[in-house]
């Protein structure tokens, strides 16, 4: 079939027109070419047809389609995803879930919401907002990522410190598994019977099946919020006074770091009065009752000082505060402004050995001739190095490729894992072997496949190559940018 | 094929896709083609991967509001505007033949006679008073009669426009009554500026729309300021420097201001308002002055003394009218309108502001009571009309 004309594999388009009508299933090749990426930076293969099924019931004939016709289903929402997760590998059927995006049901006496896994994470918080709740798992993507994404690859966010990542805050799933049938993993009740297969399902990437509902947990909003912004002059000294903010016994809400070249980035954008000159600057959020909130600000902004800040600002009012944020959560889009492609990781270190990991990084980039910008949720050593070029000067990616391994190795070295928030996906997947024995590659092989025998659900991903029967082979051509 | 566009701008969007929430098209459908990164990158199959421009890429242009929500949303600072108008004009001046392509280039080109503007909107006011023109047609009930508007001086001209002049000019003659209680003189430019082109210019027609900016240019001499109560318009007036990359089009450009902006840099001359009541109002941003003038806070600091303001909560996300896009695409706008439609409900607010006369033509067609903010002036500094 050619990847440049409408499909012509009837039987299959046909079944699925039968399900969703034609206007819901796209076969033509300059639509279906669309899809080939997400966020991340692989460029897969064009999938054969691309659905959007708006009910559980029409998710679950889709998915018996595709077992009939014996063809892999990759379920993508938004596509922000940064580690390739629904990237189509081979010519698979893309479900895409946008259209499921009904908040179903919200329970604020048991602070319960259902929702649909195409809602939007922000707009399930703007919706809740005025009655006092929000849904915790705030990723940069915020405002484009859907629920069901988040299930997906259990994303985090900078208040993820104080909350915990999205298994947190899940609940309960309706799921279709790979053979069409519909379960319902968790629940509201405290505590479910049986195993706690929810969750084995969230952080699953598609590999387990498609997320048709999910139960999600609101968190009322803090009754008060300070953010800090400390400047520094040194780098050590930011990734310190981390530490030391932690070791003082405060848990912020949120505690990141960004480095000088990133604040400039992010300066440009959102002027919200980031000081351009500052070698580091750390973002900090408390919030609790007011007295306790002032209390926090303050020993914060004495232990900044005493690791050698250079100034400490306290954002004034919402507005300011909103500005700061949104500085944050747009780093990775800002720095296109400095060079047009990024290849980001998503390690995770102790924190007592950020100051290390962050030099090493800087040194493996210096040594590649590549630019690095670091921005990244210090509070729980979930790095986020940026190395930034230009994909069309010639052998750049090899260089970036060959960078983004040694600082994969670094990490794992320091005692870290390879990703905090953002997945393996088709990105990180040949790293697994160095973070994990065979025996543990098996074992999670072993327990995908009790989900999907057929090998249908988001195949290529998560595990590497190899790791079990009838695993498609390496990246398509060309996939590396 | 090569369309035209600037590699740098094409390569500068990092596919991270923070402006899908922002794109009206986007959050209808959930279709990645109908989004602007879907967009940005079917533009990149063709200019730099050699695809071929077929019915399925056009639909991916064509179906595009052009309302830049996109813009001020990327961080990366993609110039989402200048790769479509470069798409657009590409993709006419290919068709330029086409069937297709004649009617609009011709249906647009009538635009900039005013003459047939005037009778083509009084025909439609009468046909629709006899039951003639279908319902989805997406206009309210059209004024059958328009009172004259007479020059009160010469400090300031006021732009006048086709359609706006010829269906809503009780805003021109709102516009007219504030300047002038302010001490400022309006001079008209007559029907020589009727169309500014921006519909031409959507439509990828270049020619045609520098055709109509120089028309507009002569019909307004001189070194006053050039008053626009129009959102699209302004934002297309304020564009001639570029559009014909002259100096006099650049100085002509530099002369216009959107009436909110003109009277926010004037508020102390801005009379009170006659009583103490405060009307409530939803202000619904236009997109071409929220997102390409960038000057939607003037709107709010102009009515703050005489309006209690209420915000919608769909962050200036677009109605869906886009010019001619809600006749064009008339399935998708009438989607869009329905999530703004929503919006308004939510603020719970009875009387819509918006400063635009796509958009307030668009929901009152949908049964929305929407005026511009220089009718709720005019109003206030009057103390009519009743009710509002």
């Amino acid at each position: 079939m050619s990847a440049t004309s409408e499909n012509s594999d009837t039987p299959l388009v046909d079944d699925l027109r039968a399900v969703l009508g034609r206007d819901r299933v796209t076969v033509s090749g300059t639509e279906r070419r669309l899809y080939r990426t997400d966020a991340a930076h692989q460029r897969g293969d064009t999938p054969a047809v691309v659905c959007f099924p708006s009910t559980t019931e029409e998710v679950r004939s889709v998915v018996l389609v595709c077992r009939k016709h014996g063809r892999p289903f990759v379920p993508r929402g938004s596509g922000t995803g940064l580690a390739g997760g629904a990237v189509p590998v081979g010519s698979p059927v893309v479900i895409v879930t946008t259209r499921m995006n009904r908040v179903v049901d919200v329970d604020l006496e048991e602070r319960v919401a259902w929702v649909q896994p195409g809602v939007l994470n922000l707009d399930l918080t703007n919706l809740v907002r005025p009655l006092g709740f929000h849904f915790a798992p705030d990723p940069s993507s915020q405002q484009a990522c859907t629920i069901g994404g988040n299930v997906a690859t259990n994303s985090g966010g900078p208040h993820c410190l104080r909350y915990g990542v999205t298994s947190a805050h899940v609940v309960g799933l309706e799921v279709v598994l790979p053979d069409g049938e519909v379960v319902e993993l968790g629940g509201p009740e405290a505590e479910p019977a049986c195993f706690d297969l929810r969750g084995a399902f969230i952080g699953s990437e598609g590999t387990m099946g498609i997320t048709t509902q999910v139960a999600v947990r609101l968190t009322p909003n803090p009754p008060a919020v300070m953010t800090l912004l400390l400047a520094f002059d040194d780098l050590d000294a930011a990734a310190g006074c981390v530490s030391g903010i932690i070791a003082s016994g405060i848990i912020p809400a949120a505690l990141e770091m960004m480095d000088g070249e990133m604040v400039s980035a992010v300066e440009d954008f959102v002027g919200a009065g980031y000081p351009r000159d500052a070698t580091a600057v750390l973002l900090v959020e408390v919030e609790g009752l007011p007295g306790g909130v002032a209390d926090e600000a303050e020993r914060v902004s004495g232990v900044g000082y005493s690791f050698g800040a250079r100034s400490v600002r306290i954002a004034e009012d919402e507005a300011e505060r909103n500005l700061l944020w949104k500085g944050r959560k747009t780093a990775f889009g800002a720095v296109a402004r400095i060079m047009p492609d990024y290849y980001l990781h998503d390690t995770v270190v102790p924190r007592s050995r950020l100051v290390d990991v962050l030099r090493k990084v800087r040194e493996i980039a210096r040594r590649h001739r590549l630019l690095v910008f670091n921005v990244f949720h210090a509070g729980d050593g979930n790095l986020h190095p940026l190395l930034v070029f230009d994909a069309r000067e010639a052998g750049v990616a090899e260089r970036v490729h060959a960078a983004g391994g040694e600082i994969v190795e670094v990490s794992l070295a320091a005692g870290g894992v390879l990703s905090g928030e953002h997945g393996i996906g088709l990105e990180k997947r040949e790293y697994m072997a160095q973070m994990f024995t065979q025996d543990d590659l098996d074992a999670q092989a072993a327990v995908r496949m009790a989900f999907d025998p057929a090998g249908l659900a988001n195949p290529g991903k998560v595990l590497p190559a190899g790791s079990r029967c009838g695993e498609l082979g390496d990246l398509p051509a060309g996939a590396w940018i | 094929m090569n369309l035209g566009i600037d590699e740098d701008e094409l390569a500068s969007c990092v596919n991270c896709g923070l402006c899908l929430p922002h794109c009206p098209t986007f959050r209808v459908t959930g279709a990645e083609p109908l989004s602007p990164r879907g967009r940005i990158s079917a533009m990149r199959g063709v200019q730099v991967d050699g695809e071929v421009v077929d019915g399925a890429f056009v639909e991916v242009i064509e179906t595009c509001v052009q309302c830049l929500g996109c813009e001020t949303a990327c961080p990366s600072g993609v110039p989402f505007g200048a790769l479509m108008g470069a798409t657009r004009a590409s993709l006419a001046s290919k068709r330029r033949s086409g069937h297709q392509s004649r009617l609009t280039r011709a249906a647009l080109g009538l635009l900039g006679a005013h003459g047939a503007v005037l009778a083509g909107a009084r025909a439609l006011a009468l046909g629709q008073r006899l039951r003639v023109v279908p319902r989805r047609v997406p206009l309210p009930l059209l004024p059958l009669r328009q009172e004259r508007l007479r020059s009160t001086g010469s400090d300031v001209w006021l732009f006048t426009g086709c359609v706006m002049d010829a269906v809503q000019r009780d805003i021109h003659q709102a516009s007219i009554r504030v300047l002038d209680r302010m001490g400022l003189g309006v001079s008209l430019p007559g029907n020589e500026a009727s169309c500014c082109g921006a519909l031409s210019e959507h439509a990828g027609l270049t020619d045609q729309a520098r055709r109509m900016a120089s028309g507009v240019m002569k019909a307004m001499p001189g070194e006053s300021p050039i008053v626009v109560n129009s959102a699209g318009c302004g934002a297309a007036l304020k564009n001639y420097g570029q559009l014909l990359a002259t100096g006099e089009a650049e100085r002509f450009s530099a002369r216009v201001h959107d009436i909110c902006e003109f009277l926010a840099q004037r508020k102390t001359a801005l009379p009170p308002p006659s009583s103490a009541r405060r009307t409530t109002v939803a202000v619904q941003d236009p997109c071409h002055l929220r997102h390409v003038q960038k000057l939607h806070e003037s709107v709010r600091a102009v009515l703050q003394p005489y309006a209690r303001l209420i915000e919608l909560d769909d962050e200036g996300l677009c109605c869906g009218a886009g010019g001619s896009f809600s006749i064009l695409h008339a399935d998708l706008a009438v989607a869009v309108r329905e999530l703004k439609l929503r919006a308004i409900e939510r603020s719970g607010a009875a009387l819509v502001v918006s400063a635009n006369p796509g958009c307030s033509l668009f929901l009152q067609a949908a049964g929305v009571d929407v005026v511009h903010p220089v009718q709720l002036i005019d109003w206030a500094i009057s103390g009519g009309p009743d009710g509002r």
